[in-house]
């Protein structure tokens, strides 16, 4: 039924996208045609001179999510570097500008014009409320961005560069791969706490399909984020009798509803998605109950022996070293890497302006991170750009808190899942 | 801005209304036309390159709207209320399912009425709101009010997040309707008029449109506390039973004081439906564009202007909408709190001290707030042709708080 309803945002935004190609209508503020030549025989129009390349960042560094966000940001930046240090791309330097809206999608309304004549495109969008209110410019301005927010339901906007896999495809393959370890079986009941919103709403989606695959019931529960006591909920899950519980919580309430699984002696496994944990939770009092977690991300955890991110997490701490350690800072290198490849796909073809790397980015069929994350597709819009994930446990002598357990890996049932705006 | 001298209550002998009123003030006519000029100007003084101060701007004017609404209903009819933010989003939502194209899409409702009809809609229907909370208002007062219409912004969170036909639900909110007036879109346009050199695009209408709901609504608000509305919710406000022994319908009065205030509101939450283009109910209720710390922030706007002053509003928005947001947009433009890097001093930080410090030194030391403030200023810049009424140098509430 939601799908209904995206679809005709879904048409309304095909509709902008065409008029907005007819017109060659540039953004709100200024008004250029087609793009100029710039250096190199490349077309360009916003964000680009002779000797840079300008990419946005809209991060939180002050708000709930604070301590992901300034990973991020500095995954962003370490990537950056690297680039610049190795000559740049097409000639031209990176550089980044960061706002930090503090998770208010108000703020970033505010400050969205102020960065957007700046800059080529967004190496980072922080937060889906702030991604809904901003998603109007976007298409607007023919801007493509790296949304920190992995909901499928995003997709329906070719702007939008998902970098990894998506909420309901993290829960279906953490699904199977519990499965595969004999930790759940077809036919058991597993409870489902969400928050209800993008982020709860499109996890719970990918449980609801793996459950109706596998004759399974789901005991859901929905709570909103400020909710920080879950210990009612598992209580009510244990006399449903649940094998598993599968969160898409906040961290504050993964702590509480681990420690509730300890303390009423429920103890299944739990499994949560890659915003659900935080290292900060091995510091509180929920640290003994952690164990219990396994995190099923499209991204490498911190610790992570996968060489890349060795090399991304040791430049990290030379550069940064008493900062937060989670799995942001591999993030952002990934998104930096993404724009890599964009930028370079678009200067073969002699156009960076936004069209450009717009299309740029739809011939990309194998973008390779180097196993940060798995082999990503930008070919077919509205499908997931891959479906791979890794699962960690949570391990208290790990840096970053989480130890992998499985290697990159895409179940069947991730496969044939069919994501909302995918088509055929 | 400041305050008119208005003389107090007509004596028995005092000249019919229409003649000349002694005591205008000049200069601050001149002043307020000043402004004005300036507002309607605002979009070319920014430019094209300032779309970011013109988004700030209209943000300001969310603010002074629905401040106004809570002066009159706090300072004004004297009730406390927390429920602002509720009715800005039944605002918000009654927009959008008045306005909505019924095409968009299956499950969402959209009635498809023509945008003006739906802003008009969506304000009565959050008057007829209030109106039903009205018995509530009328039988308690004070703390207990608060608390009590608390409950409501409780209710707009669920009714926001089960009735997704309406409101679009928490994940993906729905579109907010372009605004358009007798075929005259408030969107981005090939070829645009210009002024000054100036594209008027999407943003600078946005911002002539909320210019004129926030004049329209502060001329109301004005006249509305200096004519004979305004004194019976003074009446009521200062002593319920004088107000009755002088023939104030005291239930009638604090339930339209509420229907006014809803009112309001609700054109503050088409506004920000307009602002956001995006109708998005909350995911909890602390943190939000219709959460408790909305409601805590207009009864900072109403607290630091001075309780029961429009003008006061207007600066108090000033303050409380706009301070966080010009920093943080200096912040990038200028460098300023550039070495808060991860925490620290950042823009936010500032912005909150300097709001919560803003309150704590008008409670201590001028309880009138900036409307106190300014009578002051004004007081001592009086022609000298007129005779200093006996309360001429008061500082303290008469007639508009």
């Amino acid at each position: 039924m939601i799908a209904a309803r995206r679809a005709g945002r879904s048409a309304l935004i095909a509709g902008v996208l065409t008029s907005t190609l007819v017109l060659a209508a540039c953004g709100s503020t200024a008004d250029t045609s087609g793009g100029t030549e710039g250096a190199g025989g490349v077309a360009t129009d916003f964000g680009v001179t002779d000797t840079t390349i300008t990419l946005g960042i809209m991060g939180d560094t002050s708000g709930v999510f604070k301590n992901l966000g300034a990973g991020l940001n500095a995954g962003n930046q370490l990537w950056a570097d690297d680039v610049n240090a190795a000559g740049g791309i097409c000639g031209r330097q990176i550089e980044i500008e960061t706002v930090d809206h503090g998770y208010k999608a108000d703020v970033a309304k505010t400050l969205y014009p102020q960065l957007e004549p700046n800059v080529l495109g967004m190496v980072q969008l922080l937060g889906s409320p702030v991604l809904a209110a901003l998603e109007p410019n976007l298409i607007e301005d023919n801007m493509l961005a790296a949304p920190a927010s992995w909901s499928s339901e995003v997709l329906d906007n070719p702007g939008i560069m998902m970098i990894g896999t998506t909420y309901d495809l993290e829960i279906v393959n953490g699904l199977a791969y519990l499965q595969q370890q004999g930790l759940l079986a077809d036919g058991d009941t597993i409870g489902h706490i969400y928050i209800d919103g993008e982020y709860g709403g499109n996890g719970l989606k990918g449980s609801k399909y793996y459950a109706e695959q596998h004759g399974i019931t789901i005991n859901e529960a929905k709570v909103t984020s400020t909710d920080n006591d879950l210990t009612g909920i598992v209580t009510g899950m244990r006399g449903a009798g649940v094998k598993l519980i599968v969160l898409t919580t906040t961290p504050g309430q993964t702590a509480s509803a681990l420690a509730a699984n300890q303390a009423l002696g429920l103890n299944v496994p739990v499994l949560g998605n890659n915003p659900t944990f935080d290292p900060a939770l091995l510091q509180t009092p929920a640290a003994g109950a952690l164990g219990n977690l396994y995190v099923s991300a499209s991204n490498a955890p911190f610790s992570s022996s996968n060489p890349k991110a060795v090399e991304v997490t040791t430049a990290y701490k030379e550069a940064y070293p008493d900062l937060p350690r989670n799995a942001g800072i591999t993030t952002g290198y990934t998104e930096g890497l993404v724009w890599q490849n964009v930028l370079e796909a678009a200067c073969e073809a002699g156009d960076l302006t936004r069209a450009g790397v717009k299309t740029a980015l739809g011939t990309l069929t194998s973008v390779d991170t180097e196993g940060l994350v798995d082999v990503l597709d930008y070919s077919s819009p509205g499908a997931p750009p891959t479906r791979g994930v890794y699962i960690a446990q949570v391990d208290a002598n790990a840096e970053g808190g989480l130890t992998e357990v499985a290697p990159l890996f895409t179940s069947p049932e991730a496969e044939s899942y069919k994501a909302p705006f995918q088509q055929g | 801005m400041s305050e008119t001298m208005t003389p107090p209550a007509a004596p028995p002998q005092a000249p019919p209304a229409g003649a000349a009123r002694p005591g205008r003030n000049w200069l601050k006519i001149v002043a307020t036309a000043v402004l004005v000029v300036v507002l309607l100007l605002l979009p070319v003084l920014v430019g094209n390159s300032g779309v970011a101060y013109l988004k700030l701007a209209q943000y300001i004017l969310i603010g002074v709207v629905g401040g106004i609404g809570l002066t009159l209903l706090v300072g004004q009819a004297g009730q406390l209320s927390l429920a602002h933010p509720f009715f800005l989003l039944v605002g918000a939502v009654g927009y959008a399912v008045l306005s909505g194209d019924p095409e968009e899409s299956d499950d969402l409702v959209g009635l498809g009425l023509p945008p003006l009809v739906g802003v008009i809609g969506a304000v009565a229907l959050c008057g007829l709101i209030g109106l039903a909370f009205a018995p509530v208002a009328g039988r308690l007062r004070g703390i207990y009010l608060g608390v009590a219409s608390l409950s409501l912004v409780f209710l707009g969170l669920w009714l926001g997040q089960s009735l997704d036909m309406f409101s679009g639900g928490t994940s993906s909110g729905r579109n907010a309707p372009v605004f358009e007036l007798f075929g005259f879109e408030f969107a981005n346009s090939q070829p645009a008029p210009t002024i000054a050199g100036v594209a008027i695009q999407k943003q600078q209408r946005l911002w002539y449109l909320f210019l004129a709901f926030a004049l329209g609504s502060y001329f109301l608000a004005r006249g509305a506390v200096n004519s004979r509305i305004g004194r019976s919710w003074r009446a009521v406000r200062d002593n319920e039973a004088a107000a009755t022994a002088m023939g104030v319908h005291v239930t009638r009065v604090k339930a339209g004081a509420f229907v006014i205030s809803s009112a309001f509101a609700g054109l503050a939450g088409v506004m920000t439906a307009l602002w956001l283009d995006l109708v998005k109910p909350d995911e909890n209720e602390f943190t939000g564009t219709y959460s408790l710390t909305v409601a805590i922030a207009f009864l900072a706007i109403v607290i630091i202007g001075g309780l029961g002053s429009v003008p006061g509003a207007v600066i108090g928005a000033v303050l409380v909408f706009g301070l966080q947001q010009f920093f943080l947009l200096g912040s990038q433009q200028f460098g300023w709190f550039a070495d808060a890097q991860f925490g620290g001093f950042s823009a936010v930080v500032v912005s909150a001290f300097v709001y919560g410090g803003a309150i704590v030194l008008v409670v201590l030391f001028e309880p009138g707030g900036m409307a106190a403030i300014g009578r002051r200023l004004l007081g001592r810049r009086r022609s000298p042709d007129v005779p200093a009424t006996a309360d001429g140098d008061r500082t303290t509430p008469r007639e508009d708080r």
